[in-house]
């Protein structure tokens, strides 16, 4: 068997390199110099060169035209669907324990107090195993909800204008109570029965509560902000009222501990009756103290910033509640 | 992003030889980049991270494939005799660009991912090299021995006699 010359065997790489197109100058000229003399190396620079012209033609565009067509046509198709179900989450530390914050394309879609910690946390989450989600950690994907989430429960801020994605309301039922929450102000609270007059469902007080919940959205769908009849707390997202208590103590709302719940100071608190464009003292005679679907205000300000006036004849704006009646 | 789906459907057709496979494997790479292209710097190298993740994505392929193989242990008698058949024995009678198509398909697959993404895709040795999990002086290592292969079957010997 013959055996290369040294010089042969140490020449191929730059051989290659300049039968394809990726030599430096200076191994352009040694391979020049080289094959000037060696006839079996000019013959594998020219087979080199022939392999690189043909791979350059396996390059071309058009091949495969119609398959790549009609397997793209495919991945729109899949994208679509994935885009539809990928909910991009975030688990922040908060006072109120960790928060997980997830978002679809359409808007945030959970905000859930987590039990636990790390991988635990997210496998009780509500997103695992929810149908037709697929969810993914994308680190600063929620973080203006995060920040502006922060900045609301350091008392910076008093609203949450998110865009919002009720896909995890368990019926359309549930939505509507959702949607109707959504719409008690900043330092208000209302009854789970009023609640349930406001959506036009009187009769389905316990639906109403049931729905709260199992509210995808605390804080920004302001379940907090709905108490019962007799002024307790009554639950909170399906566990204890201390955050409901916080929350509302956050914004105002006097509150104060009785037996193992709290109770909201009805009658430290002003009174917009149903249908009613004129808020009241708790004391005005033409009202209950907190009457089926009205909104009890914890200060004359947040009334009025709803477009209220106050009530001609308890004059809530000539005689405010004191603060010693907070 | 799916601007590159043409060129990815034919790098992993050209990998894999079959359209069913190019069909999967290209749709997958899409769908993992678009579950993870939020995490991705703003300056990154879009097309190159595309390419590794098609590259894992054949390389899990085969080694499933192989996997399979031995589990159930049917490799069809025309495959093997394709697999016994030497790249030397390919060049006679046929167009040198078919060949070169041929013993493409028939390099081992750290080497036909590195050429096909080189040579085919012009992807620099840095980036090939990041697909496989490599250094760049490995990947063009893998595109020097796959030409060296491919200019060998072309000439119809293994060790050719030399001055």
């Amino acid at each position: 068997m013959s055996q290369r010359a040294k010089s042969c065997v140490e020449i191929e790489p730059d051989l290659v390199a300049a039968a394809t197109g990726e030599a430096e100058p200076a191994q352009s000229r040694r391979v020049s110099d080289h094959v000037g003399d060696c006839p079996p190396c000019r013959r594998e620079f020219e087979q080199y060169r022939t392999i690189d012209h043909e791979v350059g033609r396996l390059a071309s565009e058009g091949s495969e035209a119609q398959a790549v067509a009609r397997s793209r046509e495919r991945l729109e198709a899949r994208l679509f669907d994935l885009r539809s179900r990928l909910v991009a989450y975030e688990i922040f530390p908060s006072a109120f324990g960790d928060i997980l914050i997830a978002r679809s394309e359409q808007g945030v879609l959970l905000v859930e107090y987590l039990r636990g910690h790390g991988r635990m946390a997210i496998k009780e989450s509500r997103l695992t195993g929810a149908p037709g989600i697929e969810a993914v950690p994308v680190p600063g994907e929620v973080e203006r909800f995060h920040r502006e989430l922060r900045d609301y429960l350091d008392g910076r801020t008093h609203r949450l204008t998110w865009p919002l994605d009720f896909r995890l309301a368990r019926s359309a039922f549930h939505r509507k109570v959702l949607e109707a929450t959504a719409a008690i102000p900043y330092g208000a609270v209302m009854s789970y029965r009023g609640l349930a007059c406001e959506i036009g469902r009187p009769e389905a007080v316990r639906a109403t509560a049931q729905a709260l919940r199992w509210n995808p959205l605390p804080i920004v769908v302001p379940c907090h902000r709905v108490i019962g009849s007799s002024g307790a707390l009554t639950g909170y997202a399906g566990g204890k009222t201390t955050r409901k208590q916080r929350l509302l103590t956050l914004e105002g709302v006097p509150t104060v501990r009785k037996r193992d719940d709290f109770e909201v100071q009805r009658d430290a608190m002003y009174v917009l009756a149903p249908g009613e464009h004129e808020y009241c003292l708790p004391t005005c005679p033409s009202v209950d103290p907190f009457p089926r679907g009205g909104v009890l205000f914890s200060v004359r300000g947040r009334a009025e910033a709803q477009g209220l006036q106050p009530c001609g004849a308890c004059r809530p704006d000539l005689h405010p509640l004191t603060p010693a009646q907070h | 992003m799916s601007k590159h789906h043409g060129e990815i459907y034919r790098y992993v057709l050209r990998v894999t030889g079959r359209r069913s496979d190019a069909d999967d494997l290209s749709q997958e790479t899409f769908l993992r980049a678009f579950r993870a292209y939020r995490s991705l710097p703003p300056d990154a190298n879009w097309r190159a991270w595309l390419f590794a993740i098609a590259t894992n994505l054949c390389r899990n392929h085969f080694r499933g494939q192989s996997r399979r193989r031995l589990a159930y242990a049917q490799v069809s008698v025309g495959a093997r005799e394709r697999q016994e058949e030497g790249p030397e024995h390919v060049a006679l009678g046929r167009e040198v660009g078919q060949v070169v198509d041929t013993i493409v398909g028939r390099l081992p697959l750290k080497q036909r991912l590195a050429f096909v993404q080189r040579k085919v895709h012009g992807l620099d040795y840095e980036a090939i090299g990041e697909s496989l999990q490599c250094s760049a002086e490995s990947a063009r290592a893998h595109v020097f021995q796959a030409l060296k292969k491919i200019r060998r079957a072309l000439d119809g010997t293994e060790k050719e006699p030399r001055a």
